[in-house]
């Protein structure tokens, strides 16, 4: 996976960065999911032992 | 009485309290609108549904370049900017609800005012994320032909095009992790006064009461 997405330059001798990498996107998406997921268990849990107490 | 020992008296009589004008919700509903729309025209053509995007894409970012610059100029000239910048006790409180939730000997946190922390870091990073989007944006307006101006590419090195096209994909993807925490938060029925409140502008007296500081964002009826 890279973090970038390359072109060789006009001169040939070279890569050049033109963007960010697409392949990126699942992890954006995951990043979301794994915090919604983390705190709808977090709350739940606090809740639960809040209750408890 | 003490600050944080807000009664009944703090919250006006009409059992409302205001919360978001109409012009505000309008911008808010816009926007969504505006970044919804600029994602889709932005991702779908990655993820294969092909179309003329360019053109909605470009068109769609000047549209929100006008609704930010609006946003500033209210913000800073007929809103209190202020209920949006962290401050001590945010920091305070924030510091003793983690040591609790922990098992530490803390004293209660205090009731935020109108936004609490975790608010306030959210606006942070949408506020950098969309700033770096919308400056990359209107560099990268350069290398498209419009009705009002004609490309020119030669104005940055290579390179340069290659770190500003980073920043736009690298903050655009960014976004999409935090509108799925937008999305998520007002879904959850602990935060759904919140969620009525960007629909009809207001919040109860007792949601106030309950949720509020009212030393740190005095409440009003908006009449």
């Amino acid at each position: 996976m890279h973090l970038f997405r390359f072109a060789t330059s006009i001169y040939g001798d070279s890569d050049v960065v033109i963007g960010a990498s697409w392949d990126l996107l699942p992890w954006f998406v995951a990043a979301g999911a794994v915090f919604i997921i983390g705190h709808a268990i977090a709350k739940a849990v606090v809740g639960a032992r809040g209750r408890s107490d | 009485m003490s600050v944080s020992e807000a009664s009944a008296s703090d919250a006006p009589s009409s059992g409302r309290v205001e919360r978001h004008l109409l012009i505000d919700r309008v911008y808010h509903w816009s926007t969504a609108a505006i970044v919804l729309a600029l994602m889709g025209t932005a991702f779908l053509p990655i993820l294969g549904w092909k179309f003329e995007w360019v053109s909605l894409h470009w068109m769609t970012g000047i549209a929100l370049v006008l609704l930010i610059l609006f946003h500033i100029t209210r913000a800073l000239a007929w809103q209190d900017w202020r209920v949006m910048m962290i401050d001590v006790g945010d920091v305070r409180d924030a510091w003793r609800r983690v040591a609790r939730t922990f098992g530490g000997s803390a004293p209660p946190p205090g009731k935020p005012g109108k936004y609490n922390i975790l608010q306030k870091l959210y606006h942070l990073a949408v506020a950098i994320l969309v700033l770096s989007i919308v400056a990359s944006g209107l560099l990268m307006l350069l290398k498209i032909d419009t009705p009002l101006w004609r490309r020119d590419p030669y104005w940055f090195a290579p390179e340069t095009w290659g770190v500003i096209y980073s920043i736009h994909g690298l903050a655009s993807m960014a976004m999409i992790t935090l509108l799925m925490i937008h999305i998520y938060f007002p879904l959850r029925p602990d935060e759904w006064w919140l969620t009525r409140s960007m629909f009809r502008g207001w919040i109860s007296s007792k949601e106030y009461l309950d949720h509020c500081d009212s030393s740190r964002w005095a409440a009003s009826d908006g009449h």
